[in-house]
C-alpha cells in the first residue's frame, strides 16, 4: 500500500489542504505547511506556481503571481519541499502542479528529485489522462512508487472513468463542481451518489474539492467521501496574513483544527 | 455510449504538436464537439447553411486585387491582395464565427463566448451572438480594451458582455485563459468559439477548416486570373488563423514558398516580441502542445508586439508543426517597420490594413524587391485597419488637422 493510501481509513475521513509555494516566499510557506500539519493535516498539497493556471479561480491565481514575484525555479520549489518533509515526515505531500513547468523540466528528472524532496504523488489538472505523456510520466512515477492522482468530475462519464483507472493511483480527487478552485456557498444535491460511484469504478479512497471552505461543508462532505481538500481558504488566509508571519500561522493552524474536527471519525 | 478515447490516437496532432491538454471538466465538451463537429463536416444541409451565410451575409468570395500602385512603388515582384478586409464586419475572423455558431446551434448550445484580442474575432463573435440569437459574453483584455476601444464598443452595440480581464499582462492570453475559466463553469450550455488555430483538439482542426476558404478561393481567382500560382504567399501569424487558412490552399504545391510573419515587437528580449517560432520552445498552453515564449522555469513570458492582434506567447500547433517540416518559413518583422508599412499602403494603394496585416505587408516589401519583377506574391490582407487608427495615430504622433 502507497504511503498516501495508508493515510486513508473506512472509520474516519482525511483532510487535505493546499498552499502555493512561494507565496509570499519559498520560506514563509515552510511555516504555513508547519500550522497546517500541526493543525490536523493528513496529506499536504503543494502548489506550484504557473504563469497560466486556467483551472483556478482568482485566490489561487492571485497566490500564483505573489510566487512568481519570487524568482521562480525548480530547484527552490525541489529545495522547499525536502525543507518541509524533513519537519513532518510522516505526512504525506503531493504535488498539484501545471504540466508545462515539469515538462520543461524533464520528467525523469522531476520524478527522481520529486520523490528524494518527500514527494509521494503528483495532480495535474491539464493532463488528461489520454495523452502520450501521461503514459510517459506514469511509468516514470510508478517506478518511483509515486503516485499519479487523477481528476474525475461532474461532466466525466463512467467510459472516462473506466479509462482513468489504468493510470489512476493514490486517490481521486472528485471535483465537487463545474467551474475552477474557489470558494462557494452550495455543493451540487447529487455529490453523495456521485462519490459512491466514483469509489466503485476506481476501488480507491475518493476526496473531495473545489469550492469547500467552511468547517460544516466539510462536515456534511465527509460522510461520504474520504478525504476533504481545501485549497481556496487556506490561501485566502495567506492572501489576508501573509505580511504578519505569526498571525496567519496561528490562523492556519486554527483553521486547519477547525476542518479538521469537523470531519467524520475525527471529533476530539 | 461515446467512443472511448485512449493515448495512442494520435487525432489532433500535427506531428509532435496538438492534442487535448485541458482541464477534466472540459474534456467532455471538447469531445461532444468533436463528434458533432465530425457529423456535420460531412452533413449536406450543413454545408448548404455554410455557404448561405459564406455568400450572403459574409459576401464571399472576397476579391482578389492586383496592387498596382504598391507593385511600382516596391519595384519588384508584382502585389496581389486577398480581401478579407472586404468581409462583413471587416476580418477573416467571421469565417470562423459563422462556422462555429452554426455548430453551437447544431448542439444546442443558448450561449456563447469568446477570447479577443485585437477586438476582431470579439465582434465576429458579437455579431453571430445578434445573428443567431445567443447570450454572448466576451474576454478582452484591459490593455486591448485601451488600444481597441472602438471595437469594444462594437461589441456592445452587437448586443454581447464584455468583460475586461486585469489578471497577468491584460491581454490576449489572459483574456483566453479567462474565457476557459467561464467555459468550465458553464460548459452545459455554453460554446466556446476559440479565434485562432489554438486551443485543445478540435479546434485547431475547427477553426482551419472554416478559414481555408481564404486559400482555396484565392487560388481559383489568382489561376484563373493568371493561368499559374504565385511565387510566394505572405500572411501574419499571432495564433495563425488567417495564415494556416491561406497557406491550406497552397500547402501540396510545393513551388509556392509560404511565408508567416510574426511580430518581432521592439527587440530581441524575452517581453519585447511575440515571436514564438523564433524564441519559443515546446511546451503546453490553453490546451495544447506547442512552441510557446516560455522562460527557464517552464513560466509563459508575457508577449509583446505593437498590435493586439499578435500580442500572444504561442502559436496554433500545426504552425509549429510546418516550421519543424520547414514547408513554411517564419520571419518577424519589428512595430516599427509594421507602422512604417501600414502608412505605406494607406497613402500608396488606399487601403487602410489592419496592424497585424502590416507585418505582412513590410516583409512583402523585401520579397518583391529580392523575387524581382518576374514573380508574383499574395499576401493574405486579413482585416481591414479602421481598429487601429487611433492607436496608430498616437504612436505616429498624428493628430487631428496635422500634415504628415
Amino acid at each position: 500500500m502507497s504511503a498516501i493510501k495508508s493515510v486513508f481509513s473506512d472509520s474516519k475521513s482525511a483532510f487535505i489542504p493546499y498552499i502555493s509555494l512561494g507565496d509570499p516566499n519559498y520560506d514563509l510557506c515552510v511555516d504555513w505547511a508547519d500550522a497546517l500539519i500541526r493543525g490536523g493535516a493528513d496529506i499536504l498539497e503543494l502548489g506550484i506556481p504557473f504563469s497560466d493556471p486556467v483551472a483556478d479561480g482568482p485566490v489561487i491565481q492571485k497566490a500564483f503571481k505573489r510566487a512568481l514575484a519570487n524568482p521562480f525555479s525548480m530547484d527552490k520549489i525541489l529545495e522547499t519541499t525536502e525543507k518541509i518533509h524533513a519537519l513532518h515526515p510522516h505526512i504525506p505531500l503531493v504535488y498539484l502542479t501545471y504540466f508545462n513547468p515539469i515538462f520543461h523540466y524533464g520528467f525523469e528528472k522531476f520524478a527522481e528529485k520529486a520523490k528524494i524532496a518527500g514527494i509521494q504523488g503528483m495532480i495535474i489538472p491539464d493532463l488528461p489522462y489520454d495523452t502520450p505523456e501521461t503514459d510517459e510520466l506514469f511509468k516514470s512515477l510508478k517506478r518511483r512508487g509515486v503516485d499519479l492522482i487523477h481528476l474525475v468530475t461532474p461532466a466525466t462519464p463512467l467510459n472516462r472513468m473506466k479509462g482513468i483507472r489504468d493510470f489512476a493511483s493514490g486517490f481521486i480527487y472528485y471535483v465537487t463542481s463545474y467551474g475552477v478552485t474557489g470558494e462557494r456557498k452550495s455543493i451540487s444535491s447529487d455529490l453523495e451518489d456521485r462519490i459512491k460511484t466514483t469509489k466503485e469504478v476506481f476501488s480507491l479512497p475518493v476526496s473531495a474539492g473545489f469550492g469547500i471552505s467552511a468547517p460544516d461543508q466539510a462536515k456534511e462532505i465527509s460522510r461520504y467521501a474520504d478525504g476533504i481538500i481545501i485549497g481556496s481558504a487556506v490561501q485566502r488566509i495567506i492572501e489576508e496574513n501573509g505580511s504578519n508571519p505569526s498571525l496567519c500561522r496561528k490562523k492556519l493552524e486554527e483553521y486547519a483544527q477547525s476542518i479538521s474536527g469537523s470531519l467524520r471519525g475525527k471529533n476530539s | 455510449m461515446a467512443k472511448e478515447r485512449s493515448f495512442t490516437e494520435k487525432e489532433g496532432y500535427f506531428g509532435d504538436f496538438g492534442g487535448r491538454y485541458s482541464p477534466e471538466i472540459l474534456t467532455e465538451a471538447l469531445i461532444e464537439l468533436e463528434d458533432t463537429y465530425n457529423k456535420l463536416r460531412k452533413d449536406k444541409k450543413f454545408q448548404k447553411d455554410l455557404e448561405f451565410y459564406r455568400r450572403n451575409y459574409i459576401g464571399r468570395p472576397s476579391p482578389l486585387t492586383y496592387a498596382e500602385k504598391l507593385t511600382k512603388a516596391w519595384g519588384g515582384a508584382k502585389i496581389w491582395l486577398k480581401r478579407e478586409d472586404l468581409n462583413h464586419t471587416g476580418a477573416h475572423k467571421i469565417n470562423n464565427t459563422i462556422g462555429q455558431a452554426l455548430i453551437a446551434k447544431a448542439m444546442g448550445k443558448r450561449r456563447i463566448i469568446a477570447e479577443t484580442g485585437a477586438g476582431q474575432h470579439g465582434v465576429a463573435t458579437a455579431t453571430v451572438g445578434a445573428l443567431f440569437e445567443f447570450e454572448t459574453a466576451i474576454f478582452m483584455g484591459e490593455e486591448d480594451l485601451r488600444r481597441q476601444k472602438l471595437n469594444a464598443i462594437r461589441m456592445q452595440m452587437l448586443g454581447a458582455k464584455v468583460i475586461g480581464v486585469s489578471s497577468g499582462t491584460a491581454t490576449l492570453k489572459d483574456a483566453t485563459s479567462e474565457a476557459m475559466r467561464d467555459w468550465a463553469l458553464n460548459v452545459s450550455n455554453t460554446h466556446y468559439i476559440v479565434g485562432s488555430v489554438i486551443g485543445p483538439h478540435p479546434f485547431p482542426t475547427i477553426v482551419r477548416d472554416f478559414q481555408k476558404v481564404v486559400g482555396e478561393e484565392s487560388k481559383k481567382q489568382f489561376k484563373k486570373e493568371n493561368d499559374k500560382l504565385p511565387d510566394a504567399v505572405v500572411a501574419c501569424v499571432g495564433g495563425g488563423s488567417n495564415a494556416i487558412g491561406m497557406f491550406y490552399g497552397f500547402l501540396n504545391d510545393k513551388k509556392v514558398k509560404l511565408y508567416g510573419v510574426e511580430a518581432g515587437g521592439r527587440g530581441s528580449s524575452p517581453g519585447e516580441h511575440s515571436a514564438t517560432m523564433l524564441f519559443g520552445k515546446t511546451g503546453f498552453l490553453h490546451g495544447t502542445k506547442t512552441l510557446v515564449i516560455q522562460d527557464d522555469g517552464g513560466q509563459v513570458v508575457p508577449a509583446h508586439s505593437v498590435s493586439a492582434g499578435l500580442d500572444y506567447p504561442g502559436v496554433g500547433p500545426e504552425h509549429a508543426h510546418l516550421h519543424s517540416t520547414g514547408r513554411v518559413k517564419y520571419e518577424t518583422v519589428s512595430d516599427q517597420g509594421a507602422l512604417d508599412a501600414f502608412m505605406e499602403v494607406c497613402r500608396v494603394e488606399g487601403i487602410i490594413p489592419a496592424l497585424e496585416t502590416a507585418h505582412a505587408f513590410r516583409f512583402a516589401k523585401d520579397l518583391a524587391k529580392e523575387l524581382g519583377k518576374k514573380k508574383d506574391i499574395l499576401i493574405c490582407l486579413s482585416g481591414r485597419g479602421d481598429k487601429d487608427v487611433a492607436e496608430v495615430a498616437r504612436l505616429v504622433g498624428l493628430m487631428q488637422g496635422d500634415s504628415i
